[in-house]
């Protein structure tokens, strides 16, 4: 076995197990870490907890919805607004947080009364409202709060309000994702199946696992839409409370993020034979694929290709633009789960770029598996890294840039690497062919940032030159590039508009009136 | 041979997702399913897709059959009897990479 052992963690020999190089002629057989497993004690992880994962990354994205905790509030503080999961309500669900504040005598007297009061006043506060998810914290949790009680108690006295428990406090698990499974089952069992939708095309899909992540959602749902498809639910980006409780009648789950959500697939399948389709909604090769899988489904295969070819006409000499500027650069991809398996082969193929190393923080052993299967040989795998490994990888393979979440991001930069946002964004939309774009746009404004570049003079000792002349990001990029690629008149850089998702928004779609039902369904 | 199937393997494994899901029955299930039905696209024989279970395994073997078709050549010289074998091969080192010989250690866990 590959594993690899950092220096700064031959004090933890525990963690060698959780690294490994893809060496030539590896497989899975004998090159995969370990995963989903506690956090080794005396490593500083930079994971998030069960009720962050079932909160914050799958619950709160629901637009429709009062978010509340039941516990301190800096539970719901800290889950407030760090990813950008907009919506089509005017953001409603990130607009506001809601916590019943539980202190120190409530853990001694309980604080179900607590709660009560705060779901009426949350519930009068927002009187167009009528939906709430509750979520269990540690404190609430450990002192036995019964909210389930509370919340029928409450949808009692109030019928025209519906609420969902999600029993995931923080030590629910190893990771967030512990709290991904959590809620996945949860809202399977208390809601999928109480509500009956209005069936309107004869194609069906819910869209699952697609958090709109500064609008990623919406850019797909154009695409569904203007092949004649229903989306009946989206689990949870832009999502409505109640269009989740009807995903029972849909004819096909698309999976996009499994990580998060193949579990509530899964559970469609063996309750309601809804088959399960995972795809891929990054990079232009992957995306055709699938939305051509899913024309497919439904023997509407020419409108996909229509979509296809009219998408990759318009926007691939943009994206070939970058790729000829970001040839070999040198990539660490430190996502959270899914992203590293969504782009490990695909920022290869259609960007030039070379991944030197994946690494997650909650994804589980399945999740390596795509990553290591997709990335080249070489590249260093690290499950559940804490800082110094970080820190170690990043000075050891030296990459031109890295794709992570804020907190190693940060860090990077300190290291005069320049970063991504990889959960959040920087100028997302970054799913779709034009999406695609904007992320090889924002790729290249990290790497070829004049700003960037004086980042690597240290005035502490470095001599400072006085004769160097203004240099742009061109100047900088285009120094390796071919005449023939600098003058050409098909590739160009990006064209699109800074807001692409008005345009969206106000959209009106072609007609597929109901003809029949899905004789396969 | 061997070579042949190994460069279907990598195609699989760089470009698929259907062959990792989470549990060892579903990964033996979408193995047999989607690489029989790509069979027998490549084939020419007739494939089931009457219901909405099989027509989502044809949906992955109809794209499986044309990436095949497309970038290996040397799978127009080949006769159907050397195909099958081929395929056999290939679901033979699916299974044993994606199930019996995986490290994954929640391949087995009972529960969704």
């Amino acid at each position: 076995m590959p594993y690899h052992e950092f220096e700064c963690s031959k004090c933890i020999p525990e963690r060698k197990k959780h690294a490994v190089i893809k060496g030539p002629g590896e497989d899975l057989t004998s090159a995969l870490p370990l995963g989903y497993l506690n956090t080794i004690p005396g490593s500083i992880s930079e994971r998030g907890c069960a009720y962050c994962g079932a909160k914050h990354v799958i619950g709160t994205p629901m637009k429709d919805v009062i978010h509340m905790s039941h516990g301190p509030v800096g539970c719901t503080y800290d889950t407030w607004q760090t990813k950008r999961y907009i919506s089509d309500n005017d953001n409603f669900q990130l607009k506001y947080t809601y916590a019943t504040d539980m202190k120190e005598k409530h853990v001694i007297f309980g604080a179900e009364k607590l709660l009560k009061q705060n779901i009426i006043e949350a519930f009068k506060a927002f009187p167009n409202i009528k939906r709430m998810t509750l979520y269990q914290t540690c404190a609430s949790a450990l002192i036995g709060d019964d909210i389930n009680a509370i919340a029928q108690e409450v949808m009692d006295e109030m019928p025209e309000v519906d609420i969902f428990v999600c029993n995931s406090p923080g030590f629910g698990g190893p990771s967030q994702s512990g709290g991904h499974h959590k809620i996945n089952i949860a809202w399977i069992n208390q809601k999928v199946g109480n509500v009956e939708p209005k069936i309107t095309s004869d194609y069906v899909i819910n869209y699952v696992g697609e958090y709109n992540i500064q609008g990623d959602q919406e850019v797909m749902i154009d695409y569904f839409k203007r092949m004649g498809i229903q989306v009946l639910s989206t689990f949870t980006g832009n999502g409505s409370y109640d269009d989740l409780r009807a995903m029972h009648r849909a004819h096909l789950n698309v999976l996009e993020c499994a990580r998060s959500a193949e579990y509530i697939c899964n559970e469609l399948r063996v309750r309601y034979g809804t088959p399960r389709l995972d795809i891929d909604g990054f990079g232009f090769g992957p995306l055709s694929d699938s939305l051509r899988k899913v024309g497919l489904f439904f023997g509407i295969e020419d409108r996909a290709q229509a979509i296809i070819d009219e998408e990759t006409a318009r926007w691939k000499p943009e994206l070939d633009w970058y790729k000829e500027r970001l040839q070999g650069k040198k990539v660490c991809l430190w996502p959270g789960g899914s992203k590293l398996w969504h782009w490990a082969h695909v920022i290869h193929d259609e960007m030039g770029v070379e991944v030197v190393s994946v690494y997650t923080k909650f994804g589980h052993q399945g999740d390596m598996e795509k990553g290591i299967s997709r990335c080249e040989e070489g590249a260093l795998a690290i499950d559940d890294p804490n800082e110094l490994e970080g820190i170690e990888a990043m000075e050891t393979l030296k990459p031109d840039i890295i794709f992570t979440g804020k907190r190693p991001g940060e860090v990077a930069k300190k290291l005069r690497v320049p970063y991504l946002n990889a959960h959040a964004y920087h100028n997302g939309p970054w799913k779709g062919y034009e999406g695609w774009v904007r992320f090889a746009r924002d790729i290249y404004n990290a790497i070829y940032s004049p700003i960037h570049q004086l980042a690597f003079v240290d005035i502490s000792k470095d001599e400072i030159a006085t004769d160097t002349k203004f240099v742009t990001q061109k100047i900088l990029s285009d120094g390796n590039v071919s005449e023939e690629v600098k003058s050409s008149n098909e590739l160009r850089e990006y064209t699109g508009k800074y807001d692409n998702l008005t345009t969206i928004r106000e959209k009106t779609y072609p007609e597929y009136p109901l003809q029949k039902k899905l004789s396969v369904v | 041979m061997k070579d042949k199937v190994e460069q279907l393997v990598d195609y699989i494994m760089k470009k698929c997702l259907w062959q990792f899901h989470s549990r060892s029955w579903d990964r033996e299930r979408q193995n047999k399913e989607i690489l029989t039905k790509t069979m027998q696209i490549l084939c020419d024989e007739p494939v089931e897709k009457e219901t909405p279970t099989d027509k989502c395994y044809w949906v992955d073997a109809v794209c499986l059959a044309d990436a095949f078709k497309s970038r290996y050549a040397w799978l127009a010289a080949m006769d159907k009897v050397e195909i099958k074998l081929l395929m056999q091969k290939l679901k033979d080192r699916m299974d044993y990479l994606t199930v019996t010989g995986s490290l994954n250690e929640e391949l087995n866990d009972p529960h969704y």
